[in-house]
């Protein structure tokens, strides 16, 4: 302990060597309806998680939830909302005929609030996309000044994602991973003809996936302090008909062959004044069940030949648990999990990484003897008993063939 | 959440801690507070987790404003002892201003500097950065990040998601209180009901 007099000594001392010129930037005079509009064009792009396994991992944290549930964890917002793509379910496409004014930042505005909500300790980062203006080189060109006047300039060490846009060229990737934590490009549609009918503009193969290839690509070069959290990418759900298979298939190359970190889905919900106002909107359900499906795969390491029964035959998963699906195809035998693999234990319904590691711990100092003590293991009993057996004794296996 | 290697120094935060625990958690690896189910270890573990979500939740929700260009404070009441833990974790984020976190009764003051953690522990708030100011002859910052905030955090809100249910589990209001937040959408044109938090005419999920 020191005294308080001395801290602020201290504090007079290092103004030289603190977070560089502009310690406490002054943010005064910001248009509210253009941060209101940037803001409101990023409503339906999610990152969920600020981690970055960095030398020094920064943690993810959420530091607000909206009314709907989700988190605001970084200062979300276009660059600018000119665009001039046609893409029919967006507010910002030149087709939607009710259009907000257009606004843009400029680089040094968009640093200084960035770096003002992070002091303050509303924010954990920056999200930056944006429209494409009338040329997109010139708008990544402002994305990646932004992300270096953050980090050079105002020493900003905070977590970055920088969405590149469609047609971008390689430099300005190749800038964005060497500032970001992050980048992604938005997939939108599941092919090109999906592209096709929810955006004439855009090239599926040139304009996106091939600009992920040159993530990958550059990625592959990189030094490993380069872009710690990875490529993801984003899809609308269900705004040109695709199937949930259609959209797993997708997925399926975009994890194997591009190397996305994660895919992000946004459930389909028509806007006004856009080409699809009149489209039906989609169950929050179904991109639930999505990305329950994309767990599946990722972190429980099932087999795309396993998922695949847990889609009807017309390729949509219907409102359960994909696992329970899946559980109840390939469990004909009860399982016991005091002798169970560990990956066994994964697929049961009810079992997760955490408490399937508790089982896999608890087991070693002494037998599972009761449903009791795997329900304090985190284990939801309901869903698991009837693919478990512990000591010979099995539950009713009724609750097996429930929905 | 997993029980961290050092879980002995989150369960010394715990306002229920005392030595008689801390001795019986000695002789404890975090691999048996996570697996056992013995009372007393259960206790334990779910003071641990006590501690470490109050310690999380806090980085997340305090909020702090600028007293010239070399002071950040916060309002800060926490159930359990991690005034130190928290105000260093801002002091390390923001290395060269002095952080203070603190309430009407206590406050702690810390400063990142040259990879070493300076600090104190003071009475109430105000009176700390009354002493602050004096002694740096500083004043209040006039940005107003807390309206940008606002406008900001309302622009985010997507009404055909509406879910006050996962809002309030995320956000519960023990926790705002502790940080000295109140978080109400379209503040502006909020109803009563709706900053006191009731559903009313909500399609809750």
């Amino acid at each position: 302990m020191v005294t308080l007099e001395k801290i602020a000594h201290l504090a007079e001392e290092c103004r030289f060597d603190s977070m560089g010129p502009a310690a406490s930037p002054a943010v005064l005079g910001v248009d509210a309806e253009k941060l209101s509009t940037l803001g409101e064009g990023t409503r339906h792009d999610v990152c969920a998680s600020t981690f970055s396994p960095r030398e020094t991992p920064l943690p993810g944290i959420c530091h607000a939830f909206t009314q709907d549930g989700r988190c605001v964890t970084l200062f979300k917002t276009l660059y600018t909302n000119h665009c001039t793509h046609q893409c029919s379910y967006c507010t910002n496409s030149v087709n939607c005929s009710s259009k907000a004014r257009a606004f843009s930042y400029t680089p040094e505005e968009l640093a200084k609030i960035t770096l003002s909500l992070y002091r303050s300790n509303y924010i954990e980062g920056l999200f930056l996309s944006s429209g494409a203006g009338r040329d997109e080189d010139r708008i990544m060109d402002k994305i990646v000044e932004t992300a270096r006047l953050l980090r050079q300039k105002f020493a900003f060490s905070g977590y970055i994602h920088l969405k590149i846009l469609p047609g971008s060229a390689r430099a300005h990737i190749q800038e964005a991973v060497e500032l970001a934590d992050r980048v992604s490009i938005n997939l939108e549609a599941v092919s090109a003809s999906h592209m096709n009918e929810m955006c004439a503009t855009k090239n599926y193969e040139s304009d996106i996936l091939q600009r992920q290839r040159y993530i990958r690509d550059i990625l592959s070069k990189a030094s490993s302090a380069n872009l710690p959290a990875g490529q993801t990418t984003q899809l609308v759900v269900g705004a040109a008909g695709e199937s949930d298979e259609d959209i797993f298939e997708r997925v399926l190359y975009e994890y194997k062959e591009i190397g996305v970190r994660r895919a992000y889905y946004s459930a389909f919900s028509p806007q006004r004044g856009t080409p699809f106002e009149n489209r039906k909107s989609q169950p929050l359900w179904r991109e639930h069940r999505l990305y329950q499906m994309d767990w599946l795969f990722r972190v429980y390491h099932f087999q795309p030949g396993e998922i695949r029964h847990a889609f009807n035959e017309n390729g949509y998963l219907c409102n359960a648990d994909p696992k329970m699906a899946i559980a109840r195809v390939f469990m004909d035998l009860p399982l016991d999990p005091n002798t169970a693999e560990f990956r066994e234990l994964l697929r049961v319904p009810g079992i997760g990484p955490r408490s399937a590691q508790r089982i896999v711990a608890f087991r070693k100092r002494q037998p599972i003897a009761v449903k009791a003590e795997l329900a304090a293991m985190g284990v939801r009993i309901k869903r698991a008993a009837p693919f478990l057996k512990i000591n010979g004794w099995r539950d009713t296996t009724l609750e097996m063939w429930q929905a | 959440m997993k029980i961290p290697e050092d879980f002995i120094y989150y369960l010394s935060l715990h306002e229920d801690c005392n030595e008689r625990l801390l001795a019986r958690a000695e002789g404890l690896t975090a691999g048996d507070v996570e697996v056992s189910q013995h009372l007393e270890v259960a206790r334990i573990k779910k003071m641990v987790y006590a501690v470490m979500g109050e310690v999380h939740r806090m980085k997340a929700f305090v909020r702090l404003s600028f007293l010239g260009t070399s002071v950040l404070y916060g309002f800060f009441k926490p159930r359990h002892k991690i005034g130190e833990h928290i105000c260093d974790h801002f002091a390390r984020r923001n290395a060269g201003i002095i952080v203070v976190l603190g309430n009407g009764r206590e406050s702690w003051i810390s400063i990142f500097r040259e990879d070493r953690i300076w600090q104190d522990h003071c009475q109430g708030l105000s009176e700390t950065l009354e002493r602050l100011k004096s002694a740096l002859h500083c004043s209040e910052d006039g940005s107003n990040v807390e309206g940008l905030w606002q406008v900001y955090y309302d622009s985010q809100y997507c009404p055909e998601r509406k879910n006050l249910v996962a809002f309030r589990r995320y956000m519960p209001r023990r926790d705002q209180e502790a940080a000295g937040i109140r978080l109400v959408q379209n503040k502006k044109n909020a109803t009563l009901g709706e900053f006191l938090g009731e559903s009313e005419g909500c399609t809750e999920k």
